[in-house]
């Protein structure tokens, strides 16, 4: 009957006296990117946060793929399909590369109580894990400690954690922030893939790649949603540029 | 690895070649101190597995030692005096049989992990710590309390218990079946953290928000080691129950808490045979040092202080550099 895999609605957090999401209502459709955009401390990652369930919301419904997760802990949320990248990565450091993104595989393909089996034999996790890591162009550093991969290595493996998982919907949490050039277009060139998949909520300070990839823009501001729309929509908005005081809209 | 495993050789050799020292000389009471070592090892194995492997700092591995040694001790005197155990939902009477007490030990320290477990791993850090330290002293202090069974005295065995076919009283018989069940506690430790569940263990203890986010359930990872880690705990407490024919609260005393994690840390945390070589070097400075001075432990405190700040890896990492998960 609808066209929305993640419907969001009213969802409301206060710290204290201060709101840090107020009434937001903000929806994922099938194969889109959707960009959510907005000043530091607007309440973006406080927003995924409670989409993910590590914060618990004071107010709102979430409903993922026609089912009401409003009440599911962090974990259970993640196991029906929302998977997030942290704003700072946050990875095991002292796996590999590749035995980071065997982790996220485990729950997927349920492997995580095999108490007994030896998890070298799992030859076929292994082999998966290769194929993520070729997507993110990690494949040649595989065997790589994490804590000595580079913050860009790091914001790609970030991003290898959520695809290893298959999620119905991925949120992530400025992924390019600190990536050079090429690493940006790789990112760019990946998601623009994957939301194939499973739609992307995109929270993204550089508008260069929010304008490059986006199907929808909304802006948060102070915990409020004041404009949505597509790209051009967004670029003509007058509030987004009062918003965006001294960036350049182009 | 490489040289771990080499060294794992020689320590192994070494612990060999003390009952054998003990028998050319004559001298059993060498073979009771190794046999003391290796209990006192596979307990740390057991703490190991909870402490080095999940990052979960229990202060009270002691309830798990004193339940088992509880059972071995309790089992026994009721074989002796034939009194029923229970009478009420079922008629249960005492065994002097290890074949029984084993997994009784086992079963019955698994179950109070699980309990434990259940209530505390919804904290962590240092709540987690105390939670644990409380529930021991709980016990403890019960122990002193229950005059059935020798309270504050404690409760003395007639005899070893026994197996069929083997003379569990010669000293040489007993340091070998300890042995066996050393390995036995290695083995499940192996396979435990070499499996998929182990790498999703050793993940939560570097970043459990990042494996939650990844779908994977860590209470349940938590819970699954600890009873693990108490069950192993409460094996070699049963054991040690019979090798000392006896059993007193001191087992559940928060200083055998410490020393079991003494044991852990001194060796290397997350190492295998870490533990063996912590509860070694532990006796033997109790062995050397407790003769020239009562306050041996004192040096045991510089050690512990010393290696904190040059060898965080314990005994183990000085000879195995390489970095281990
Ligand atoms: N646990 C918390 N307790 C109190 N205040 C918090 C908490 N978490 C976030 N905040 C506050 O809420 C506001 C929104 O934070 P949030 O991290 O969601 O912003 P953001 O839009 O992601 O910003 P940025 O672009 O800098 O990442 C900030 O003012 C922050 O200080
Ligand atoms: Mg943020």
């Amino acid at each position: 009957m609808n066209n929305k895999i993640l419907n969001i609605t009213n969802l409301s957090k206060s710290f204290g006296a201060f709101k840090v999401t107020d009434e937001i209502s903000i929806d994922l459709k099938f194969n889109e990117i959707h960009a959510l955009i907005g000043p530091n401390g607007a309440g973006k990652s406080t927003l995924i946060k409670q989409i993910v369930g590590t914060v618990k919301h004071d107010m709102g419904s979430i409903i993922l793929d026609q089912e009401d997760i409003t009440d599911l802990n962090d974990v259970e949320r993640a196991k029906i399909g929302i998977s997030r990248t942290f704003q700072v990565s946050s990875i095991i450091p002292k796996f590999t590369a590749l035995e980071n993104i065997v982790l996220s595989l485990l729950e997927r393909s349920q492997k995580t109580f095999q108490l007994f089996k030896s998890l070298n034999s799992n030859s076929k996790l292994f082999s998966e894990a290769k194929e993520i890591l070729l997507q993110i162009e990690l494949e040649d550093r595989r065997k790589v400690i994490a804590s000595e991969l580079s913050h860009g290595e790091r914001r790609k493996l970030e991003v290898g954690l959520a695809l290893a998982m298959k999620p119905k919907v991925f949120l992530f949490d400025e992924p390019m922030a600190g990536l050079d050039e090429t690493g940006t277009k790789m990112m760019i060139n990946l998601f623009q893939r994957i939301k194939l998949n499973s739609p992307i909520l995109l929270i993204e300070h550089d508008m260069d790649a929010v304008f490059a990839l986006a199907d929808r823009v909304s802006v948060i501001v102070y915990g409020k949603i004041v404009a949505s729309g597509t790209v051009k929509e967004i670029k003509a908005n007058p509030i987004v540029h009062d918003v965006y005081l001294g960036y350049e809209i182009t | 690895m490489i040289k771990e495993r080499f060294f794992n050789k020689w320590v192994f050799l070494l612990l060999l070649s003390i009952p054998a020292i003990g028998i050319i000389f004559n001298e059993p009471y060498y073979i009771t101190l190794a046999t003391k070592v290796i209990i006192l090892g596979i307990a740390g194995v057991g703490l190991n597995l909870a402490l080095g492997y999940g990052g979960l700092i229990s202060f009270g591995h002691a309830a798990f030692f004193g339940i088992g040694g509880y059972v071995a001790a309790i089992m026994s005197y009721h074989a002796l005096n034939e009194e029923l155990l229970f009478e009420i939902p079922l008629a249960i009477s005492g065994s002097s049989e290890m074949l029984i007490i084993w997994p009784l030990a086992i079963v019955i320290s698994a179950f109070f992990s699980l309990l434990i477990g259940l209530l505390s791993l919804r904290t962590s850090g240092v709540y987690f710590i105390m939670i644990t330290l409380a529930f021991a002293q709980m016990l403890y202090y019960f122990s002193i309390s229950w005059p059935s069974y020798g309270g504050e005295d404690g409760l003395s065995m007639h005899m070893r218990n026994t197996l069929p076919f083997i003379n569990t009283m010669n000293p040489l018989n007993f340091f070998l079946i300890c042995l066996a069940w050393f390995f036995i506690a290695i083995f499940i430790t192996s396979k435990l953290i070499n499996s998929p569940y182990g790498m999703a263990l050793q993940a939560t203890k570097q970043n459990e928000e990042r494996v939650k986010s990844v779908g994977i359930e860590t209470f349940k990872v938590k819970l699954i080691v600890f009873v693990f880690s108490g069950a192993i705990t409460g094996l070699a407490g049963s054991l040690y129950a019979d090798l000392n024919r006896f059993v007193s609260p001191s087992m559940l005393n928060w200083h055998t808490s410490g020393e079991i994690m003494v044991f852990v840390i001194l060796g290397g945390i997350a190492r295998l045979y870490g533990p063996l070589l912590g509860a070694s070097f532990f006796i033997i400075l109790e062995q050397t040092l407790g003769l020239y001075t009562e306050n041996w432990q004192f040096w045991l405190g510089l050690i512990l202080i010393l290696e904190i700040i040059f060898a965080r890896s314990g005994i183990m990492g000085l000879f195995d550099k390489k970095n281990k998960l």
